[in-house]
């Protein structure tokens, strides 16, 4: 009985994630055919050479591994200096500026979006990757500062307070010290990142107008009109090819984290 | 080739951000210090400058210039002319706004206590002793890392009126005697086509919550049920409900917030009728589809209030079913004395809690017939 409810919702699941599969190797005359076929035949290979050559999907992967590698490096980096600053310096006002940051989470995102496009107008950076990009220095993500600093809050403080005797500046301290004892949280925090800012679709919409300058999301959105239910004849195939691919690194870097997690588990943070 | 100069401007502009931040840190640090304050102070300001930096530039400045922008007619190329009350006004005239707000809100109300259910139910299953649990937790959470954009582009194909859903229920439509559903291209169908999609997407990342919610559960208490003969509903009702109500609890407003956000798989899905779609696809079309941006900014006012009451009411009414463990411990039971019970956490016989803390036999001689 509980195997039978699994399968059923493992079918709900699987099932559109296979027809996605199977849909990307077909030829645009077998995609309705009756009954469903699940196994196309022939197997249209050449759909994913395709997506690569005639269309613009190369140019559009590029700018996505641009902008989500420059944003994810920054967002990280800004996250660890400031979790480390809310988890190990009493200041006044610490409490209150911490509890501003996860209030912040709260807000919906549409409520800043008019006056930050204005701000960006106003520096002449529309349609650049800026906007994408650089704001990730201010530690985007708050839930992301609040996981790492409960993490920096477990760890003991003795190893600082011996590297603070052979001299080490904070920033040292930082790096050499405490970071690699939280190296398996910065990995979820990283990967969380990477998976944000590339599948981010709102941001790019607001900032981007030449098309070739569209990362993934968006060139799937400009794909679709001339290949997808916006064309005379959709070429759904091609639409599932250019979807799995945008949804390929991600599965991927999921892959490896998970095995990366266990490392990191197993290495422990006591090798100081 | 003037393409690489996009990457060249932006990688610029990314460096001279990271300079311009390095200095404002040193300057505060320098500053901190020059007034006297300890190294400990000035240190702390200095590591969450970024963050404060970024607050009040891209958040607390735009939170007012939009608070601000709400009461003005702008149209970004000539200045905001203040039109005070107008805006509001008008928004609770505009039947397409209206609409938006009831199709978000039928939205949330349907997909998120499904899902909850759905990912309830599958944690459950999956906290029983099954045979390749791994497997079955990685497949449930595959759907919740496929991007959005992805997502749509295959539930658009998916539910098309020739798709893969409409064959495979042919035959029941057929004993129905109804239409073929055109799910995305008929305003009837519109809503049940998002949920459906919504129910795809979610069981991932809640399954594997709920799930760690579940195995937090002390299994002296369902042994304790068990003792006291409680059916499996029972237990379920009296158990698990109330010590997971927490875990719910916050699914529950993540989900609710998440829901009524609802964006980019609206955005890629165009619906024939263009007066239902979802709140912020209706604000992003009036900014910047048609430059109506001080009414627009009032539109999202008006979506936070909605938001921000809903979550309200949510936490309002958590002390009515969820119930902390915590609450009972502590302070709370000193004042209540060494016997209360937890609040609505009814085990069937008081006193066995306690004995089993104890570390007592769950069950005495006497019962052992």
């Amino acid at each position: 009985m509980t195997y039978f409810v699994l399968a059923f919702g493992g079918a709900f699941v699987l099932v559109p994630l296979l027809w996605m599969i199977s849909t990307s190797l077909k030829g645009r005359d077998q995609l309705y055919v009756y009954p469903p076929q699940w196994i196309p035949s022939p197997v249209r290979w050449e759909n994913y050479v395709e997506v690569w050559t005639t269309l613009p999907f190369a140019r559009f992967f590029l700018n996505s591994l641009f902008i989500t590698i420059l944003a994810t490096v920054a967002e990280v980096a800004s996250v660890a200096v400031v979790a480390y600053g809310f988890a190990r310096f009493n200041f006044r006002g610490r409490h209150f500026l911490f509890m501003l940051m996860l209030s912040t989470m709260m807000l919906p995102s549409v409520i800043g979006m008019i006056p930050t496009f204005l701000i960006w107008r106003e520096l002449g950076r529309l349609d650049t990757f800026t906007p994408l990009t650089a704001p990730a220095w201010f530690a985007w993500g708050p839930a992301s500062v609040f996981m790492l600093r409960q993490f920096l809050l477990s760890v003991p403080r003795d190893f600082e307070d011996a590297a603070v005797l052979d001299g080490a500046g904070p920033l040292q301290m930082l790096r050499h010290v405490v970071l690699p004892m939280v190296r398996p949280a910065l990995l979820v925090i990283a990967l969380l990142a990477f998976q944000g800012n590339w599948t981010n679709f709102m941001a790019p919409l607001l900032y981007l107008n030449t098309p070739d300058k569209f990362p993934v999301t968006l060139g799937l959105k400009f794909l679709e009109t001339s290949l997808g239910p916006g064309s005379e004849a959709p070429m759904w195939n091609l639409m599932m090819v250019v979807s799995l691919l945008v949804a390929l690194p991600i599965l991927v870097l999921y892959a490896l984290a998970q095995r990366a997690f266990i490392e990191g588990i197993r290495l422990g943070g006591t090798k100081g | 080739m003037a393409v690489w100069s996009w990457y060249v401007d932006a990688l610029r502009d990314y460096a001279a951000t990271v300079i311009l931040l390095g200095i404002l840190m040193l300057l505060v640090y320098a500053g901190l210090r020059a007034l006297g304050r300890s190294r400990e102070t000035a240190l702390g300001f200095t590591f969450v400058l970024p963050w404060l930096v970024g607050f009040l530039a891209f958040q607390l400045f735009p939170f007012v210039a939009s608070l601000y922008l709400a009461f003005t007619d702008y149209d970004v190329l000539s200045p905001p002319r203040w039109v005070g009350l107008e805006n509001f006004a008008r928004l609770l005239g505009d039947p397409k706004f209206l609409a938006s707000l009831k199709f978000t809100a039928l939205y949330a109300l349907f997909s998120v206590p499904l899902g909850i259910a759905g990912s309830l139910a599958c944690a459950l299953l999956l906290n029983r002793d099954i045979k390749g649990v791994g497997f079955w937790r990685t497949l449930y959470y595959v759907p919740a890392v496929i991007p959005a954009v992805a997502t749509a582009v295959l539930w658009r194909w998916l539910l098309s009126t020739d798709g893969l859903v409409n064959t495979v229920l042919a035959p029941v439509y057929a004993l129905l005697g109804m239409e073929k559903p055109r799910w995305f291209l008929d305003p009837e169908t519109i809503l049940p086509g998002f949920v459906i999609m919504s129910l795809w997407g979610v069981f991932g990342a809640n399954t594997v919550i709920l799930l760690a919610g579940l195995k937090n559960i002390p299994r002296e208490l369902y042994d304790a049920a068990e003792v006291d003969g409680a059916s499996g509903w029972a237990r379920f009702r009296h158990v698990t409900v109330p010590m997971l109500s927490p875990t719910l609890f916050y699914v529950l407003v993540t989900g609710l917030i998440g829901a009524l956000q609802m964006f980019t798989q609206a955005f890629f899905i165009e619906t024939p009728r263009s007066t239902v779609t979802f709140l912020q696809v209706y604000i992003y079309q009036e900014a910047f589809g048609l430059r109506h941006m001080g009414y627009a900014s009032a539109m999202a006012w008006v979506f936070l209030l909605v938001i921000l009451a809903l979550t309200l009411l949510v936490f309002r009414s958590s002390p009515l079913w969820v119930y902390y463990e915590s609450e009972v411990r502590g302070e709370d039971r000193a004042a209540r004395g060494p016997q209360a019970p937890g609040r609505r956490l009814d085990l069937f016989r008081p006193g066995l809690r306690r004995r089993l803390r104890a570390g007592a036999p769950a069950v005495d001689d006497q019962h052992v017939a």
